[in-house]
């Protein structure tokens, strides 16, 4: 079990109490790829963290007093300092907090790591168009795709709000009929999944009747 | 080679040589806010440098070996390294040069700039959108885009209670967002800070920076290029010289 299993906070929640000395909270959610990288620099540098989930249908009121907008993931210390924007916010770690370096140190690597991240977003921003390549669907979004199926899966809905020309995009994808007729079902792919981990060799065959 | 009033090179023109020990390169244009960004660092900084300006509008076909997406600004050093996107070029140069830091070293005091500079985010293209439209319904809406988010800024400012965005002297939040402001009055669009009294007297104080008044660009010669940049004139970006 991870230390993010615990249920959200909603409407009329209590606002929780200050951070712990030699604590930093993470408000989050656990399918959220956003905050899903900041949990990821948190783990790789072992520090000391606890999490609150926040329901991001029905968000607590106290939230907007750690985020503007409400949005996760936001950073709390004890000296209640708060930290938001996902990269901020590993970078702030990775500044603040002792042990592996997750950025290099030399100056230009490190431009060449943002560089590759701008290269990213633009991949998401590159469309000004529904698909990547223009009005119809075409090579480069059967090219993402086989990613993005299996993301929709873990259930992003939610996280796709920082990125609706991505929403757009999916949704669209999930219309074409070669795209459809190829689509995992969920529950299958999540069997197979779990199988597969364990080193099952009977992963590759679930959900097959035959 | 002085700091960037040589004619651009356009298609055609031979790629420069290596960039010499000592030096480092900017690929840049004289109007263009962004690339001002990596001027005005290195500037600051007192970095020694040479200016490549790059004709935006003809562009060299050697321009996309040094940066994929042919924009400016991009950094070159003797050691052939390519540095691009403005706000990599400037906290690269931070990193890489002694000096005087203008990214603070306390890692939330960074976090702080770095999120004041999300917040200001939208201003590009609201700006360069604006300067697109001939019709005075669509420039309205625009200019009270443009307001709503220069009171983000004001709000920055009337909670720290300083005269900077980063505190009681001016850092490299202040020179990110600079060029845009600089750009307001050519642009007629100094009322949009009018109900922002934090800002416009953060303008004032920007304007007596050394650093700053040295890059300042006149509001004619603005106005000049503005002018041939919106007819896609190969001229624009040589406008002046």
């Amino acid at each position: 079990m991870t230390d993010d299993a615990t249920r959200t906070l909603g409407k009329g929640s209590p606002a929780p109490g200050p951070v712990s000395e030699g604590l930093i909270r993470l408000y989050s959610m656990r399918f959220c790829p956003y905050a899903h990288r900041t949990r990821l620099v948190l783990r790789a540098k072992g520090i000391s963290h606890e999490v609150i989930n926040i329901n991001l249908r029905n968000k607590p009121e106290w939230y907007f007093t750690k985020h503007p907008f409400g949005q996760i993931p936001v950073l709390e210390n004890s000296k209640c300092q708060l930290i938001y924007e996902s990269v901020i916010a590993c970078e702030y770690l990775d500044d603040a907090y002792p042990g592996r370096k997750l950025y290099p140190y030399d100056p230009y690597e490190r431009a060449r790591q943002k560089m590759l991240l701008e290269l990213f977003y633009k991949i998401l921003g590159y469309q000004n168009t529904i698909f990547f390549g223009g009005d119809c669907i075409s090579m480069i979004d059967y090219l993402f795709w086989p990613w993005f199926e299996r993301l929709d899966v873990y259930g992003i809905a939610d996280c796709v709000n920082h990125t609706p020309a991505l929403r757009l995009w999916i949704a669209a994808m999930k219309q074409d009929p070669t795209v459809c007729a190829l689509l995992i079902d969920k529950n299958i792919f999540l069997g197979f999944l779990n199988l597969y981990f364990q080193n099952n060799p009977d992963a590759f065959d679930y959900g097959l009747s035959c | 080679m002085s700091g960037g009033s040589a004619m651009s090179l356009g298609k055609g023109s031979a790629p420069p040589g290596p960039v010499p020990e000592g030096l480092i390169r900017v690929y840049s244009m004289r109007f263009c806010p962004f690339a001002e960004r990596t001027r005005l660092v290195l500037k600051a900084k007192g970095i020694r440098h040479e200016v490549i300006n790059i004709n935006l509008k003809n562009k060299p076909e050697w321009f996309f070996k040094k940066n994929p997406f042919g924009l400016v600004p991009v950094l070159e050093n003797s050691q052939g390294q390519v540095i691009y996107e403005s706000a990599i070029t400037c906290e690269y140069l931070d990193e890489a040069y002694p000096g005087k830091k203008l990214l603070p070293e306390d890692p939330y005091e960074k976090a702080c700039q770095k999120m004041v500079f999300e917040l200001f985010s939208k201003v590009p293209s609201l700006v360069t959108r604006f300067l697109r439209m001939q019709n005075k319904e669509d420039r309205s809406g625009v200019k009270e885009e443009l307001r709503e988010e220069f009171n983000k800024l004001e709000e920055v400012l009337t909670n720290k209670k300083t005269t900077f965005l980063g505190g009681s002297s001016l850092s490299m939040i202040d020179y990110l967002i600079w060029p845009w402001f600089e750009r307001l009055e050519a642009l007629e669009l100094n009322e949009c800070v009018d109900h922002t009294p934090n800002l416009k007297c953060w303008m004032a104080a920007m304007m007596k920076d050394p650093t700053v008044s040295s890059l300042l660009i006149d509001v004619k010669t603005f106005r000049g290029f503005f002018n041939l940049y919106l007819q896609n004139s190969p001229e624009a970006c040589d406008y002046g010289l």
